[in-house]
């Protein structure tokens, strides 16, 4: 862990790319083929049912797409732009612009706040549709 | 086979700076969450490959595809575990890079020169969540369908230029077949080409500013 002059260009006796680091990518690599593999034969995909067009039923999205729906439900009308559009829009910025925030003065703790309400949001509105079924 | 590998290094001139980018040091303080990237970007290869091999199978048209993805489940070998790794490494994806982007996050290693690393990831992130969107639709039953008229349908939305958005998205008022061909050069065309160009963008930048070392 200490940090001495001069190691991190010469790396005396230091592990390097190549091969050790390469060597545990590929057991990286390999596991995680391994789990998707485990996974899909665990929990294989079902054919979903044929489609209805006279029966409208609230579909569920992908669980990533949750807060989604769920914020679209606060904004009915005219209003509801901003639930589909500006919200999201505004969470991509500001994910995009945290490395810039950071320069700022005390640009750690603004970072860590913005990344951290970001992270408490998804996670609130992804759990209410979540469990609320 | 040094032979040949030199006939061709000759022409190419790639053991060179390769060299370099192998015997490069690495961070003493790196431990396995640094891998999380390099999981992702497995994942990213799985759903490729194996969209590669659905697409074989696939038909995307409004009468055939329900049946042909009953094809791949039932008639084609080992169809339904391709199909299902299809699914699951597009889930693990979009949870691998949250978690690396949590671990750069974490180690401050956004902060400069590798900023525009940080924004390429949000790119990656952005466009694996829309490849699950346009996929979605692509099994084109009740549950693919409906999500996707309510997903589009927040294109609508949009002041002023909702419904020229709307149409652009669905290819006209609801979603039909025109709809389907969209998402699906969307899912195996476009959004794959962006990708590719990020993640090109994303590697190299990681090559040339060499990794983190964290704070």
């Amino acid at each position: 862990m200490k940090m001495r002059s001069g190691e991190m260009e010469k790396g005396r006796g230091e592990k390097s790319f190549y091969p050790e680091y390469v060597f545990e990518i590929l057991l990286v690599v390999f596991l995680t083929i391994e789990l998707v593999l485990v996974i899909a034969m665990l929990y294989p995909q079902i054919i979903g049912r044929q489609i209805d067009f006279q029966a409208e039923f609230q579909p569920r999205p992908e669980w990533y797409f949750l807060w989604l729906y769920q914020l679209v439900r606060y904004f009915p009308g005219r209003t509801a732009f901003i639930g589909t559009v500006l919200v999201p829009l505004a969470a991509v910025i500001l994910l995009m612009l945290i490395p810039f925030i950071d320069k700022a003065a005390h640009g750690r703790v603004k970072a860590t706040v913005i990344l951290s309400a970001l992270v408490t949001a998804f996670l609130i509105f992804t759990l209410i549709p979540a469990l609320g079924r | 086979m040094s032979s040949v590998f030199n006939w061709i290094d000759s022409r190419f001139g790639i053991r060179e700076p390769h060299k370099k980018f192998f015997q490069r040091p690495l961070p003493q303080n790196m431990n396995y969450s640094y891998c999380l990237g390099g999981i992702a970007f497995t994942l990213y290869l799985i759903s490729a490959a194996t969209g590669v091999l659905l697409a074989v199978y696939y038909v995307p048209s409004v009468d055939e595809a329900y049946k042909s993805v009953i094809r791949i489940n039932e008639e084609v070998f080992l169809g339904w575990l391709v199909r299902s790794m299809h699914k699951w490494s597009a889930n693990l994806l979009v949870v691998f890079i949250m978690l690396h982007a949590l671990r750069v996050f974490v180690n401050g290693s956004y902060r400069p020169p590798r900023e525009l690393n940080w924004v390429a990831g949000v790119f990656t992130f952005v466009l694996s969540m829309a490849s699950g969107f346009t996929g979605y639709l692509l099994p084109w039953d009740q549950k693919a369908y409906w999500a996707t008229v309510v997903g589009t349908s927040m294109a609508g939305t949009i002041p002023v230029a909702g419904t020229v958005v709307l149409y652009l998205v669905r290819g006209g008022p609801d979603v039909d077949g025109t709809t389907l061909i969209r998402f699906y050069s969307m899912h195996i065309l476009i959004l794959p080409l962006l990708m590719a160009v990020i993640l090109w963008l994303h590697f190299h930048m990681v090559k040339r500013q060499g990794i983190s070392g964290g704070m």
